[in-house]
């Protein structure tokens, strides 16, 4: 079977085939990012997608559609002249060193996280407590209730146990956690869904964790508190 | 002998360095009719797939500069960005990207690259390989390229169970890199 810690190719094709919901997308992209090996089967999952455009029967154009396309470009090169030197300018700027802190600096992110959190780093986003030694950014919520956060917990921390009413897609970015037999550190995703019971992941002693989370529906809390409390952690 | 593929991906070039609209337009003639009839494929209203069409060569203009012949082919570079373009204006959602470079891939250490196919196979070779697969294999790779669905969305219209959708399409992947595979 496939690797622990490693997205089965099943979610490689259908990020390749544009059928994932954005949520999923950018952990899976996230998720591929740290992983060569999954870089170069996603490379060939895609050659499909191209191989399927190349070999479409030609549709027939409107007469003038090159022209369409000109006149398309030549507003978009003088509406983006200002704003492309601008852009460019940015780009150029070496990113400040994070002196002091043991949070990820914003360039050792995956890219597709970086346009949620408006390319800063873990530390300055604003971090909502939602339990003993836990807290949360919430990134993008999607159309069919698909949740896209990011988890902060302290090391040591237990999660409460819980099971769940869809996938939970789980992607570590900083420090670690252990399920059962299996640890998790940066890099790796964790898959869990309605047939995972008693999910109880534990973190690792140390410095923070921190996850990208996408989750489908709301968890099944085993506790009474945390049933309590779930409203208003919003998960 | 410069082959037909080198002959498109040059024409990128032209266009990146020099902004070549006879070479943007042998470009546009051989892919704009066929991101077309892609987009009609995803059952798309013909009117609107001729004007996203449009705006999918307006980048591939836009972006010409930042096209790797080594990284990908033309036909899947312009497969991904009529993916996300479609993606955009249907569902109006974003598609995050994977980074194209490896700069988290070495923080993870001892990692095995497995052989890339590298950039040879022509679309001839992928249809000839999808000739190999079992006809259920076939269904769930449209429904995944044409339909966009996903597994679970492909479980529910087969009326099959999940762990059989995903097993299929790996199946259905596995055979496709080895058939392609073979060539080299
Ligand atoms: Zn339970
Ligand atoms: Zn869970």
């Amino acid at each position: 079977m496939k690797p622990h810690g490693l997205i089965g190719d099943e979610w490689l094709v259908s990020y390749a085939a544009g059928s994932l919901g954005e949520a999923h997308a950018c952990v899976v992209a996230a998720h591929i990012d740290y992983h060569p090996a999954l870089k170069s089967k996603l490379r060939d999952a895609e050659d499909i997608g191209g191989a399927l455009l190349e070999v479409s029967e030609p549709d027939s154009l409107q007469s003038d559609s090159f022209d369409a396309v000109m006149a398309k470009i030549t507003a978009f090169e003088e509406d983006m002249f200002g704003a492309v030197h601008m852009d460019t300018e940015q780009k150029d700027t070496v990113p400040p060193i994070v002196v002091g802190t043991d949070i990820l600096p914003a360039s050792s992110l995956p890219s597709s996280l970086s346009q949620y959190i408006a390319d800063k780093d873990l530390n300055s986003l604003k971090w909502r407590r939602m339990g003993p030694g836990m807290s949360q950014v919430r990134l993008w919520d999607g159309p069919k209730g698909e949740k896209l956060w990011l988890l902060k917990a302290r090391g040591g921390t237990e999660m409460p146990v819980h099971d769940h009413n869809g996938l939970e897609m789980t992607l570590v970015l900083q420090g670690g956690y252990q399920v059962g037999a299996s640890h998790y550190t940066p890099g790796m995703i964790e898959l869990a869904d309605t047939d995972t019971k008693d999910h109880h992941p534990v973190i690792d002693e140390g410095e923070d964790c921190i996850c990208l989370v996408v989750t489908e529906a709301p968890i099944k809390l085993h506790s009474f508190i945390g049933r309590l409390v779930q409203p208003f952690i919003g998960l | 002998m410069i082959t037909e593929r080198e002959k498109y991906e040059s024409l990128v070039m032209r266009v990146a360095e020099h902004k070549d609209k006879a070479a943007f337009k042998e470009l546009f003639l051989y892919f704009a009719p066929r991101v077309k009839a892609h987009l009609v494929k995803l059952s798309m209203d013909p009117r609107l797939a001729e004007d996203l069409a449009q705006d999918v060569m307006v980048k591939v203009w836009r972006k010409a500069g930042q096209y790797n012949p080594a990284k990908a082919r033309l036909s899947t570079w312009i497969f991904t960005i009529a993916r996300n373009s479609y993606i955009d204006q249907v569902r109006k959602q974003k598609y995050p990207e994977v980074n194209a470079d490896d700069h988290l891939g070495e923080m993870v250490a001892d990692e095995k690259t497995e052989k890339p196919l590298e950039q040879k196979q022509t679309a001839a070779r992928v249809n000839n390989a999808m000739k190999h697969l079992k006809p259920e294999q076939v269904e769930v790779i449209q429904l995944s390229f044409f339909e966009e669905l996903s597994h679970s969305e492909i479980a529910e219209r087969l009326q099959l169970p999940l762990g059989t959708v995903k097993s299929r399409i790996r199946l259905a992947f596995k055979t496709l890199r080895k058939e392609l595979g073979e060539y080299e």
